[in-house]
């Protein structure tokens, strides 16, 4: 394994396309992520976000194209083996297994790094229990770790459900609206969170994200999502000062 | 009124404590073949028509293998390995060979191709099963008689009663139940099959082989059904036919708990099982229907089954 020089991009995707029936959700994606940054993917609703991160994490596979991971080609790959390879990723939805506590969720998700197992092994091993308690600590829940998932309010499910993510130490991160749901008063505390664990793990991240300021402040570069295609791509104080993605973009997506 | 219902009991006290043996005996059998069923939907989202099959394959291979030792000269008691030893075959064997060479192909398909495909399955299964034990009645019940009977006292009369009935099959129910509902919430592997039976999705992007999960989980379920016919062999003569009667009682089982609860399957069994042989005694031209009664008396009043929850689906 050669490690690449710092400047080549993390994930790369090229020429995307992918249809279905007669809605183009992929319409000729490029788009290349490079390595440390925060990108923020905005746009209307059913403009293609969600399918992006289903693309590169191996549950949709698109009709033309090719992404590539660390310089590999993971297109075709399970979604299984692309989290192995360092892609995780976190649903609109939190995906919590909600009859089991927040430890368990944590521990869970480090157990399946650590991986194989025997159908008898116990439920926590202190290890694990020790990492998962650690994960949740950076992530600020460790006073609800012993709590069940489906206790939590949004903001801290939100959280849970990404400390699960990163349990699995993945070296890029595909978000789709971590913020979603989460009422305005937490949210920039649950993106503040959220960003400072991330970058002190060093782990590279795509967010899909509705709201503006979240975006403003804490994304390095935003892709602008439009119709299958990227439309406006760069920092967010150029980005969100064009005429066209006020008109076109914030406009249409203030709503969510 | 009173005195009508004591004037009742005391003609037909001893049939009615002997339905409720009966029913104690059948309930513990349909649970184990219901636990599977449910536990199998829950991670294969697949209505297998075909699992009652696997009940009586099992029942005729425990026989077969009976058969087979007491032919050696074994003594009576390996009767009991033979009923073992077809639930681990059935469930090491046969379960992945189906789950590979079919079920994989039709996850995530339409209900009704996996309705067919799986029936399909079921009348092959009948077939493989006259051509290799035929259609005469195949008896093995050595492990009931080695037991004997037990004379459980009932107001001033006896009933007699096989100990097989009354102690093994209850205790295995009960023994499965508690081991279950252990594996499930004790072990790294019983959450993870939770896990994907919540979210396969979730599960698989936290790094679980779903796939691998799948496989073991209808390999399990398969060997519980197996071992439910394994049980069930000495009690009765084995007849083609065997499997479809399970399988229909184990579908009112499963609707009427609801889905995904083991416990409430437990107690379904026995609500269903005891109503059923209540009938067999009392209204014997009931017999077929009052399962599917209580189901649908339950189904009225909760759509949801007794125990289950609505499920609240994901976009």
């Amino acid at each position: 394994m050669s490690t690449p020089p710092v400047t080549a991009p993390l994930l790369s995707a090229k020429g995307l396309r992918l249809a279905f029936g007669g809605v183009k959700a992929a319409d000729g994606i490029d788009l290349d992520v490079m390595p440390g940054e925060f990108l923020a993917i905005i746009g209307p609703n059913g403009a293609g976000k969600t399918t992006f991160i289903n693309m590169s994490t191996g549950y949709l596979r698109p009709q033309a194209g090719s992404i590539e991971f660390d310089g590999q080609p993971i297109l075709g790959l399970k979604p299984r083996a692309i989290v192995r390879r360092g892609i995780g990723r976190s649903f609109q939805l939190p995906q919590l297994f909600t009859e089991h506590t927040v430890l368990e969720n944590a521990a869970l998700a480090v157990a399946s790094r650590l991986g194989p197992w025997s159908p008898l092994t116990p439920l926590l091993r202190p290890a694990w229990r020790e990492e998962a308690m650690d994960l949740l600590e950076r992530f600020g829940l460790a006073q609800v770790a012993e709590s069940r998932a489906d206790t939590l309010n949004e903001g801290a499910r939100k959280l849970a459900d990404i400390a699960m993510a990163v349990a699995l130490q993945p070296r890029l991160l595909l978000m789709d609206e971590p913020t979603s749901g989460v009422a305005a008063a937490e949210k920039m505390q649950i993106v503040e969170t959220l960003v400072r664990v991330l970058r002190q793990s060093g782990v590279t991240a795509v967010f899909v994200e509705h709201d503006m300021d979240v975006v403003a402040r804490f994304a390095d570069r935003v892709a602008v999502w439009s119709q299958g295609r990227i439309a406006a791509l760069g920092p967010p104080a150029q980005v969100l000062a064009d005429p066209v993605v006020q008109r076109d973009v914030i406009g249409i997506s203030t709503h969510a | 009124m009173p005195s009508t219902i004591i004037e009742w009991f005391s003609d037909n006290g001893l049939l009615f404590g002997l339905a409720l043996l009966d029913g104690l005996a059948y309930a513990a059998l349909v649970f184990m073949v219901a636990v599977g069923l449910n536990l199998v939907f829950g991670v294969l989202r697949i209505v297998n028509v075909a699992h009652g099959s696997l009940f009586a394959i099992g029942a005729y291979t425990a026989a077969s293998i009976g058969i087979f030792f007491a032919s050696l000269g074994l003594p009576m008691w390996a009767g009991y390995v033979a009923l073992v030893l077809s639930a681990l075959l059935v469930g090491a064997v046969l379960g992945p060979l189906i789950e590979k060479l079919l079920l994989r192909r039709i996850y995530g398909h339409e209900d009704v191709l996996q309705l067919l495909v799986t029936f399909a399955l079921f009348m092959i299964l009948e077939d493989v099963q006259k051509l290799i034990w035929g259609v005469q009645p195949i008896m093995q019940d050595a492990p009931m008689k080695f037991l004997g009977t037990v004379d459980i006292p009932f107001g001033d009369d006896f009933i007699p009663f096989t100990a097989y009935q009354l102690f093994v099959l209850p205790g295995v129910a009960v023994a499965t139940l508690a081991a279950l509902a252990w594996f499930l919430r004790r072990t790294l592997t019983g959450r993870v099959i939770v896990a994907v039976t919540t979210d396969k999705e979730a599960a698989t992007a936290m790094g679980i082989d779903a796939a691998k999960i799948m496989l073991l989980t209808f390999s399990f379920g398969a060997g519980l059904a197996a071992l439910g016919g394994a049980l069930a062999s000495p009690t009765t003569s084995l007849v083609p036919g065997v499997g479809a009667s399970t399988i229909v009682l184990s579908f009112a089982v499963v609707a009427t708990a609801g889905l995904g609860q083991i416990e409430g399957a437990a107690l379904t069994s026995l609500m269903i099982g005891l109503g059923r042989s209540i009938a067999v005694y009392f209204a014997p031209e009931f017999e077929v229907v009052v399962p599917y009664i209580i189901m649908v008396a339950v189904l009225l009043v909760r759509p949801q089954g007794l125990f289950g929850v609505l499920e609240t689906r994901r976009v």
